[in-house]
């Protein structure tokens, strides 16, 4: 069994210097707050938190492209920020927004180079790209430039790049913002198939709670740069994603609705908002309810923003609900 | 050896990319094709002036097959300061970093490989365009070996300044006021359109000895007029001046990827 994760009292602090005419003065912002975990080797982790809670901040120390202001890590046996040229030839990255993939050129070119930057040996190597081709379904696409792919080709193939050296751990940091439902699925059954089969550890961030229930088997919750919860994705699903939010559009006036486990979020005109508990009422049960209310036109069944999760979550903690 | 062919490989694939860039290509082939013939009009001139054979040592056609030469070298330069300036500001680097490589190395291997191809494409196009003004001149094969000696060092050498420029976007809010003065720097006491030869005594001697000359003059007068006293010469001023770059951009980098501060959360 490899190593995995070890992070002890981890503490990042920035230091904001500004300008007033000649007068100067520094704040200090601290990004990540003490952070402890540990994280077995081919575990699935949802690392999340709103903007600005110190994800990024984490991730970039885990992979050696911050320093720490004080405290610890080893990721697979190296401690990122001495060892990251080291470390590199483990990990795999991915970042939704940014690519690594060769702009003006095909897909295939920069497999090549990856290949050589990696040192792989070439027949590993061959047996590996063909592997990623085929079930990536990239036959068609790896001798197009990357200019003319989708959004949802390319991020497959950006995926596909990422894990040609065999990585260890991935790092995926939003993979799937922007793409469309087919794209965004796809993705996630690929990345899910590689940490069974490969045993890799998968570190996925994302604001998409569809991302974390279908990839990840373990939630840490970052906020303020402190985790404020580490649990599994079941105890999480069952304490804070028990929600649904049902928007319907009806034909006519809709009546008024009382029913328990169903609140009102929003009506206007035909349109009506509403909020499921599922603990409280199956789904099913809670559809025909409001489908009872008018003749419907239209209806979309949605998972409540992460944000607001989170938000939630935070909120608990804060006030001494979570440990 | 593997390790140092990874650099060569990023330069090929960089090298490729840019042949992408058709359209800039041309925008600097035609810059160039006004700039050779205003200098051959006004070099007509002041040769005719002189009443001289030889100005700075140079004939006429040598001093046109400098400038092919030195604008070929100044128009293929990319902007490494922009890219690092862009990988600071918009956390870039961080995609830079994953890699198992050295952060100037893959910089290095990206920029060669855009310059050798763009370097020549100026020089294909420049000598059509001096053949056709002034002729040629005359060429020998330890002559270009010289040259090619002294080439790679010079970009070597405005690598390494351009990257000292890039890498103040850690302290800078903006690195283009710095990366226009280094470039105008160049294109001056480089010797990009007057050789240096032809600078007044006074400060001539100063100007060879600066890192500049190394980038600019060097392959251009190496390439018109070579030599072995020469070579030597510009063999021994790139060589100071890469310690001199190389251990001002290894101690900057070092503290700059220290206070690192990459944006994106």
């Amino acid at each position: 069994m490899h190593r995995g994760v070890e992070i002890r009292d981890l503490r990042k602090d920035f230091r904001i210097v500004r300008w007033h005419g000649f007068r100067r003065s520094v704040t200090e912002v601290t990004a990540v707050d003490g952070i402890h975990l540990d994280i077995p080797a081919g575990q699935s982790i949802a690392f999340i938190g709103p903007n600005g809670a110190g994800k990024s901040t984490t991730i970039k120390m885990l992979t050696g492209i911050l320093h720490p202001s004080s405290g610890s890590a080893e990721v697979l046996g190296f401690t990122p920020w001495r060892e990251r040229r080291k470390l590199a030839y483990h990990i795999g990255t991915v970042f939704g927004q940014r690519s690594q993939l060769w702009y003006h050129l095909p897909p295939a070119d920069t497999f090549e180079l990856l290949a050589r930057i990696y040192e792989l040996k070439r027949d590993e190597f061959l047996s590996t790209r063909n592997a990623l081709i085929d079930r990536f379904d990239l036959g068609p696409l790896m001798q197009t430039p990357v200019r003319k792919l989708s959004l949802g080709q390319r991020m497959r193939a950006e995926v596909a790049a990422s894990l040609l050296h065999r990585p260890r751990i991935l790092f995926l940091d939003e993979p799937t913002i922007g793409l469309d439902v087919i794209a965004r699925q796809e993705l996630r059954d690929l990345v899910r198939e590689w940490n069974r089969n490969e045993g890799a550890t998968i570190f996925l961030t994302s604001h998409d709670a569809g991302d974390i229930e279908q990839v990840a088997e373990r939630v840490i919750v970052i906020n303020h740069g402190r985790v404020v919860v580490d649990d599994s994705v079941a105890a999480v699903r069952k304490k804070y994603l028990g929600e649904k939010i049902l928007r319907v559009q009806f034909h006519e006036q809709p009546a008024d609705l009382t029913s328990p486990g169903i609140s009102l979020i929003s009506r206007n005109g035909y349109e009506m908002k509403v909020s499921i508990d599922t603990d409280a009422i199956p789904i099913q049960q809670a559809i025909l309810r409001v489908m009872e209310l008018a003749p419907v036109a239209d209806v979309s069944v949605e998972d409540p923003p992460l944000e607001q999760i989170i938000a939630r979550i935070y909120g608990e903690a804060k006030h001494g609900v979570l440990p | 050896m593997k390790s140092i062919s990874r650099y060569f490989w990023i330069g090929y694939t960089a090298a490729r990319a840019n042949l992408a860039y058709v359209i800039e290509t041309s925008s600097r082939i035609v810059f160039m094709t006004v700039i050779l013939y205003v200098f051959m009009r006004l070099w007509t001139v002041v040769y005719a002036g002189a009443n001289a054979e030889r100005l700075a040592g140079l004939t006429l056609s040598q001093m046109i097959w400098y400038l092919v030469v030195t604008e070929s070298v100044t128009l293929s330069a990319p902007r490494i300061w922009s890219e690092i300036d862009q990988d600071v500001r918009t956390g870039r680097l961080a995609v830079q970093l994953i890699y198992p490589l050295s952060y100037v190395g893959g910089h290095l291997g990206r920029a060669m490989g855009q310059r050798v191809v763009r370097f020549v494409v100026n020089m294909a196009v420049g000598s059509l365009i001096a053949l056709l003004l002034v002729g040629p001149i005359p060429f020998h094969a330890a002559g270009l070996a010289m040259f090619v000696l002294v080439l790679p060092a010079a970009f070597l050498l405005d690598f390494l300044g351009n990257f000292l420029v890039g890498l103040c976007a850690f302290w800078l809010e903006s690195t283009v006021g710095l990366a226009l003065l280094y470039m105008r720097t160049v294109q001056l006491l480089g010797g990009m359109l007057l050789p240096i030869d032809v600078y007044p005594e006074t400060i001539r001697h100063l100007v060879k000895l600066l890192p500049f000359a190394s980038m600019v003059y060097a392959p251009g007068r190496m390439f018109v007029t070579p030599g072995t006293a020469l070579l030597f010469e510009s063999i021994w001023n790139q060589g100071l001046a890469l310690i001199l770059f190389s251990g001002a951009v290894a101690v900057v980098q070092s503290v700059a990827l220290r206070r690192l501060f990459a944006n994106g959360g």
